[in-house]
């Protein structure tokens, strides 16, 4: 059976250091023949912006007709979901926001309608990781995007206790995160570890 | 000298909670004698800052679009009122979207250093976060905080105060809430008040 792997690349600086971060996890996990990856840059993908207007929660769906219609059923889809993000004024990046607002739909669909997400037999099934990294020294950097993140995971059915995430500070002009000391080795041991362990889920 | 007060309305949809609120609250400062205007984010063209750190090098935004324009309207008021719902623990994509864009202003004070500001002139500049959410977590305002910091600072303003109410999907609107309403307009009249104290003392 063949491990679908989603990745959301959130910066509007392509290749810059989130994404490498990103891919580096990606090229991990796809060493595994029975790994299908599939990246989506968020400035590609044509995501419009949450309007609010409620209307999932009574329709099951989105009004907006856009990228997500199709990012809607790769989110069910996948096994491994991962999303990336630099921190941009203390928060996650205006473009994976506008992800996480979209999945509102999900939000509505498991605690409005109370209808489910994926199937029962996919439960506990699934992993996430959120990869992000940051100009600022601070370590607190990131505490303002992990609420959001927490969110968008958990209306797609991924638990608290199944996102993994690998958050570096302090690497700021475009390829700093190649001279991080640690970095590329803990996205080579993410991505060995998630698909470990969703092989052991999978095959439960 | 009239102070003046800027309402920012990051809401996607009018009228709703967030904005009644906001509007109250430039009702309060209106009617202690301010000049209040009101910017409504989703009729404005801009989009969500690039990452391209262009600014780093002479403290400008290379995107000609309507965000630099409304930090200078920013940068002029005596008081910004920053408005937004709570979507996903955050604030909305469109204000996030707005508030990246200041990075220049960042730029500015940390890389080129061509803009500082005075504790008098922060003193003089008060910013206000005004936001409801849906959930009734008390920290369900926390991951809005620090990015409202971010474009307060960047701009020259204390951030002052917060004018938050939760909990909206209990008292099905803004407009069954026990206080917020009221609170929104007084605060609107007290930070008008301040202000008002803190020009007649230089």
């Amino acid at each position: 059976m063949t491990i679908k792997v989603l990745a959301f690349a959130g910066s509007p600086r392509r290749h810059g250091n989130s994404e490498t971060l990103l891919d580096w996890v990606l090229s991990s996990m796809a060493e595994n023949s029975d790994v299908a990856v599939e990246k989506v840059p968020l400035t590609e993908a044509n995501i419009n912006i949450c309007r609010g207007c409620n209307a999932c929660e009574k329709l099951n769906r989105c009004v907006q007709r856009d990228g997500m219609d199709t990012y809607h059923d790769k989110i069910v889809e996948a096994d491994i979901i991962l999303l990336s993000s630099p921190i941009f004024c203390m928060g996650i990046a205006a473009l994976p926001k506008a992800l996480i607002d979209r999945a509102q739909v999900f939000r509505s669909r498991k605690y409005v309608l109370k209808l489910p997400v994926i199937p029962p037999e996919r439960k506990g099934k699934r992993l996430g990781a959120f990869l992000a990294t940051a100009g600022q020294d601070w370590p607190h950097v990131f505490d303002a995007a992990i609420p959001s993140v927490k969110c968008f995971y958990h209306v797609i059915d991924i638990k608290d206790a199944d996102i993994s995430y690998l958050m570096i500070n302090h690497v700021d002009e475009n390829g700093a995160i190649e001279r991080h000391p640690t970095a590329k080795a803990d996205t080579e041991k993410l991505g060995k570890t998630m698909i470990a362990e969703i092989r052991k889920r999978l095959a439960a | 000298m009239t102070i003046t007060v800027l309402g920012i309305s990051g809401s996607p949809h009018r009228h709703g909670n967030t904005e009644t609120l906001l509007d109250r609250f430039l009702e309060g400062a209106q009617s202690a004698g301010a000049s209040v205007e009101k910017v409504i984010l989703k009729d404005l063209e801009y989009t969500p800052c690039r990452g391209c750190n262009a600014c780093h090098r002479d403290g400008n935004c290379i995107v000609n679009d309507a965000a630099p324009p409304l930090f200078d309207k920013i940068m002029a008021a005596d008081c910004v009122a920053i408005a937004s719902p709570i979507y996903s623990m955050g604030i909305t994509a469109q204000l996030k979207g707005f508030i990246d864009r200041g990075q220049y202003l960042w730029a500015r004070r940390f890389v080129t250093k061509t803009l500082a500001f005075s504790p008098e002139h922060l003193a003089r500049h008060k910013g206000i976060f005004i936001s409801t959410a849906g959930q009734n977590w008390d920290h369900v305002f926390d991951g809005a905080y620090p990015s409202l910091t971010a474009l307060f600072h960047d701009a020259g303003f204390e951030y002052y105060d917060n004018i938050v109410a939760n909990n909206m999907d209990t008292w099905k609107g803004i407009k069954n809430h026990p206080t917020a309403l009221d609170e929104a307009a007084r605060k609107g009249q007290q930070v008008v008040s301040v202000l008002e104290a803190l020009k007649k003392s230089t």
